[in-house]
């Protein structure tokens, strides 16, 4: 698999959470060639996450919406359904990002080994949607999960069904992180420990050192970049013009953020490799 | 004075309301998984000048006794990431989502709806579930759900404080347009009725006929007035499905053509998920197996034994019981006919005061929503019953409501 450069982005900013705002600095990410804006972070959440990115998923194309989810304030039943459906909305560029933020120990981790299993609950091929047979669904392919955590116990199985990605892609910020394997994305602070990820992003300023970026990315010492915005409208444009040449190959790139980035679809059920297909219609 | 608006409401979850509508030919079973066809619902809604698009939900998997189905529509994606995405791409239509107040807290209520109501500017509407479904439990750590009267208990709990909560929010900025979004009710018990006259500004029922509508629509504004709130501040809005034709003759033609999609699979499916107990081993030409739906069932036994016990004495087998039980789902006013009886119909109901408007449910969508809009919205304008622009942005400007108002301690 090819390993493009990642650019990502945070933001916090209340006014992200009314359209006149919200609208204006989503068009500027898009447009700076982000991969990834992380809604909300750890400590600063003046909005429900989860909420935006639904908003966010019709009026952008390429870019990665990943929501941050508190597992103090979220129940793995809930967050799975809603990135389920966020995930077809956007036609497959959802992640989340999972962060303690003052809950008890353990309680991130189980939130994602929760929605994760409810996920696998369903086969990537599980829908039929065939009018002439009237079979919708292939009903051996939808399995309870009878999840038991530390916090959460959860019988499923969900009613939605498994993301297109498989599962959203899982970013973990290394300024609160979780311990989880297989996480894809990795958020390191400058001084901060690299939690394990598939692709490991450094946190940076707007001013940082261009080619000494590209040069550790050649080196495979790093996957790309990660901004803490804190006035998006005038940033954004900042960023394009400093770091959109380290984009600029697949700006237009086309398909799901996992193949788009070059992420594995995660194999964690063998039975069921892959992400969902929706079968077209006769 | 001008003639008595009709508010429309469109019920929108799943492929339409008959179980065997994603089979029909202007249905679309894949858009439930797409943008493009929630767009283009949400743009229809707002053509046709609708209140607001409403989702109802469940927090459980479809099915009985640990079967899924697989004939059936579903799954159900959650309801308010679909609304707000359609908040996106519409400037008018409200935006109703059902959530439970058993399986949230009332902090990730507020943040949730308080979120929706920012971005929609204005456009949120909830309706209040306590979640009757006891196969929901297993799915939150939980063996049982708690009784109904503790459900109710909590859900009054839950809303005043997630009310504090928006008035909070709504302080600390940026503003929630409508202070917090509309509160919805769909109760039908008495401990429901209750709740939704001290609570709701809309009300969603079943009413099968006039005068069903009328003895509703009277019970809950006596009910609402007593609490000492006016009931010309609560829109009821009971279901309507139809099926349309250019003649009364091919509309039913037409409804036989839809319920014939259904094989009696699916109708076994359809009754095992109403009865809470899996049917299909059963043969359709045997008998109603009665003593084993009343041992095996989850649902409340009084009630599912008043479901079959008539048939079941009759001598129905299985198979007719429930292919009869399919043609009325849910109890709602299904209307077969033209769209100017339609709207003679609904013109008639909005008079005798059997409602305040209707709460459409699309008998297969995306189809049955495009014949309502084109065929039946026109009819209605032309007789001054439905406006022909929104008198603003939020749901309370188009349903008629004062700009904010606080809830009903």
């Amino acid at each position: 698999m090819t390993r493009p450069f990642i650019l990502s982005a945070s933001i916090a900013e209340a006014a992200f959470a009314v359209p006149q705002s919200a609208a204006p600095i989503l068009e500027a990410a898009e447009a700076a060639g982000l991969d990834l804006l992380v809604i909300g972070r750890s400590g600063a959440r003046p909005f429900d996450a989860q909420v935006l990115l639904a908003w966010a998923a019709p009026i952008t194309t390429r870019l990665g919406l990943v929501a941050t989810v508190p597992a103090s304030n979220a129940h793995p039943f809930h967050v799975a359904r809603a990135l389920s459906a966020i995930d077809f909305l956007s036609a497959g560029r959802t992640g989340w990002s999972v962060i303690p933020e003052g809950s008890p120990d353990g309680m991130a981790e189980d939130m994602v080994g929760a929605a994760r299993a409810l996920w696998d609950g369903w086969g990537s091929d599980t829908l039929i949607l065939d009018k002439a047979s009237g079979r919708y669904l292939d009903a051996s392919k939808v399995r309870a999960s009878n999840y038991e955590g530390p916090f959460f116990k959860v019988a499923g199985p969900l009613n939605a069904m498994r993301p297109l990605l498989g599962h959203p892609l899982l970013v973990v910020d290394g300024d609160d992180p979780i311990d989880v394997a297989d996480a894809d994305i990795g958020l390191i602070g400058p001084d901060g420990a690299a939690p394990a990820a598939t692709r490991r992003l450094v946190k940076v300023a707007l001013d940082a050192d261009v080619a000494a970026l590209s040069n550790r990315f050649a080196a495979g010492d790093i996957d790309g970049v990660h901004f803490t915005l804190t006035d998006a409208l005038a940033q954004l444009p900042e960023i394009g013009t400093r770091f959109g040449s380290l984009v600029a190959d697949r700006i237009d790139a086309t398909g799901d953020l996992r193949a788009r980035l070059g992420l594995p679809i995660p194999q964690t059920a063998s039975n069921q490799p892959g992400g969902a297909v929706v079968p077209e219609n006769a | 004075m001008m003639d008595k608006q009709i508010h429309l409401w469109a019920f929108l979850q799943g492929i339409g309301f008959f179980p065997s509508g994603w089979m029909h030919e202007r249905a679309r079973p894949e858009g439930v998984f797409s943008m493009d066809y929630y767009a283009r619902v949400a743009k229809l809604a707002e053509q046709g000048m609708f209140d607001a698009i409403v989702f109802g939900d469940q927090l459980q998997s479809r099915g009985a006794g640990g079967r899924t189905p697989e004939r059936m529509a579903m799954p159900t994606l959650d309801p308010v990431s679909l609304l707000t995405a359609m908040a996106a791409v519409t400037k008018h239509v409200g935006l109703v989502a059902t959530v439970s107040t058993s399986y949230n807290t009332p902090e990730m209520l507020a943040e949730r709806f308080g979120a929706m109501e920012r971005i929609s500017g204005g456009r949120a509407g909830w309706n209040i579930v306590t979640t009757a479904h006891p196969a929901t439990a297993p799915n939150f750590g939980d063996d049982d759900l708690p009784p109904k009267d503790e459900r109710y208990r909590r859900a009054k709990e839950v809303v005043a404080k997630a009310c504090e909560l928006w008035a909070a929010m709504d302080r600390e900025g940026p503003m929630l347009p409508q202070g917090r979004p509309v509160l919805v009710q769909a109760g039908q018990s008495p401990d429901g009725r209750d709740f939704a006259a001290r609570t709701a500004e809309a009300i969603f029922c079943p009413a099968a006929n006039i005068d069903a509508g009328i003895d509703f629509r009277s019970d809950l504004r006596a009910r609402v007035a007593d609490v000492g709130r006016d009931p010309d501040g609560v829109r009821i809005m009971p279901g309507l499905s139809c099926v349309l034709g250019s003649s009364e003759e091919e509309a039913r033609a037409n409804h036989a053509a839809i319920l014939d999609l259904a094989d009696d699979a699916l109708a076994i499916e359809y009754l095992s998920e109403s009865l809470g107990c899996d049917l299909t081993p059963f043969d359709p030409q045997g008998e109603i197996p009665v003593a084993t739906i009343l041992e095996q069932t989850i649902l409340p036994k009084a009630d599912i034994a008043r479901a079959v016990t008539p048939a079941h004495e009759k001598g129905t087998p299985l198979g007719a019981f429930a292919a009869n039980f399919m043609r009325h789902p849910r109890g709602h006013n299904v209307f077969l006919g033209t769209p100017e009886q339609m709207a003679d119909m609904m013109i008639a109901w909005r008079d005798a005061g059997a409602c305040d408007g209707f709460t459409l449910q699309p008998s297969y969508m995306p189809g049955g929503l495009e014949d309502f809009v084109e065929q039946v919205v026109p009819i209605l304008q032309q007789r001054g019953r439905l406006r022909t622009e929104y008198p603003g942005t939020t749901l309370r400007e188009t349903l008629g409501l004062a700009a904010r108002e606080a809830v009903a301690a």
